[in-house]
């Protein structure tokens, strides 16, 4: 699914993926890899955790896998099918106590915490259910209320930076950062590698992430990541295991 | 060669599955009976979650029982990878002391939060003894991926490889047949699949 402010396209299935990305070749130049249930109708937890083992096929990264996770069933089938940890949004303000019981079950380290928000008037509001449902919390206070929880990382996405392409809300990241204890990845408008690099030069931000493929196909994440470790920033520095990809 | 995973219901037993069969090495099961983890050739004790709940589990299925006898007695070569690794260990602080398997004299602590973020999560770089078994062909310092509120520390002689995150602590250690990675081989790209090839192929 191609995403641009959380208005979705659909782009293809795990097979075109496989197609257009030589996805198994691409891996070797990540280092995790977060696969979120984006559809609209209620979410078919079965079918994305099929989509989710077929997508681990000889990818050898962690890989966290998340939407739609209501209940504990949710989890279990996603870790039964290969996910090295769940990604949580709506569930860590909808229903608390099943979050404790997932972190209890599972170890805060295999938790990921999703937290999208979007900027009104000036000020970072909070949104749930894929970016529908507003909270009556503000960013800050919404932080604070999921670092409670003792989640193992935070996922933090700008709505209006989402697909653009124009770079990372570096403003809202430096503000808020100091608030976050766990390691925090952010994402949300990567539109090239000078992004990615930026991210990574922040102190505090732990990883950076992004989702649009279509800015980075054929060989432009190999090459960035060579130049982003080029440039200073400690990266694992991946081989290629196969031939470089062409595309 | 027969792997079997030694199965306590934690882990991610599917990306160790999948590992080892792009390695080339497809006779692998999952289980918890004597007779099979016996006549295994290599055994992985793998585990993801909590210390405490993972050694109540071990002892309910009598697999406290029986790794003593396979691997002390029998001498089976085993890798404990994550939580696995830190069970082989003396004891561990999580939720209260809990005793492991004994196997190895080391003991697992928290992080002291200072100054790193817990849980230690990420690509991570360990000095390596390229003499040891497990990391035959690899030198340097190479990246493996952790992801972990609990460390090993020793200061006993466990052949150790050190990785530092807010202080060195044990990344891995290999005593004879008995091998333990803090790290996930199986998600740690070709520094990983090189050393499950190197468990598989030279302990």
């Amino acid at each position: 699914m191609q995403s641009r402010n959380f208005r979705l396209q659909k782009v293809g299935d795990v097979a075109w993926l496989e197609k257009n990305y030589q996805f198994q070749k691409i891996a070797f130049s990540l280092d995790e890899l977060i696969v979120l249930n984006a559809s609209r109708d209620a979410k078919s937890m079965v079918e994305f955790s099929q989509a989710v083992s077929q997508l681990m096929q000889d990818v050898f990264i962690p890989i966290a896998a998340g939407g739609g996770i209501r209940a504990m069933e949710d989890a279990e089938l996603l870790f039964k099918s290969g996910a090295d940890k769940i990604v949580l949004n709506s569930l860590l303000f909808n229903d608390v106590q099943l979050v404790e019981k997932l972190v209890k079950q599972y170890g805060s380290q295999s938790i990921v915490a999703s937290v999208d928000y979007k900027k009104t008037n000036g000020i970072n509001e909070v949104f749930i259910e894929d970016g529908v449902t507003k909270l009556d919390l503000s960013l800050e206070d919404y932080i604070q209320h999921v670092e409670n929880l003792n989640v193992g990382e935070v996922y933090l996405n700008s709505i209006d930076q989402d697909g653009t392409g124009f770079g990372y809300d570096l403003e809202t990241i430096n503000q808020i950062k100091k608030a976050i204890k766990a390691p925090l990845i952010i994402a949300g408008g990567a539109g090239n590698e000078r992004h990615l690099l930026d991210g990574l030069n922040i102190d505090k931000v732990s990883a950076v992430a992004t989702a649009n493929l279509f800015n980075f196909m054929g060989n432009a994440l190999p090459n960035a990541r060579k130049d982003i470790i080029q440039s200073g920033v400690s990266l694992a520095p991946w081989k290629l295991m196969q031939e470089e990809v062409s595309c | 060669m027969k792997t079997v995973i030694v199965d306590y219901g934690m882990g991610n037993i599917q990306s160790i599955i999948g590992a080892l069969h792009y390695i080339g090495n497809t006779d692998v099961s999952v289980s918890s009976d004597y007779e099979v983890l016996r006549k295994a050739d290599k055994l992985i004790l793998p585990g993801v979650g909590s210390f405490a709940k993972a050694m109540t589990t071990i002892q309910e299925k009598k697999l406290d029982q029986y790794l003593k006898t396979i691997v002390l007695e029998d001498e089976k070569p085993i890798l404990g990878i994550c939580l696995g690794m830190q069970l082989m260990g003396l004891s561990s602080t999580e939720e209260s002391d809990t005793m492991g398997l004994g196997f190895v004299p080391a003991e697992v602590t928290k992080f002291s939060s200072g100054n790193v973020k817990v849980p230690h999560v990420g690509f991570n770089q360990v000095k390596v003894n390229a003499d040891l078994n497990l990391y035959h062909g690899i030198s340097g310092d190479p990246d493996f991926y952790f992801t972990h509120s609990f460390r090993m520390c020793s200061d006993k002689y466990l052949n150790q490889s050190l990785c530092d995150y807010g202080g060195e602590f044990v990344a891995s250690y290999e005593l004879g047949h008995i091998a333990g990675v803090q790290f996930h081989p199986e998600l740690s790209q070709y520094n990983g699949l090189t050393l499950l090839q190197n468990f598989i192929e030279r302990l």
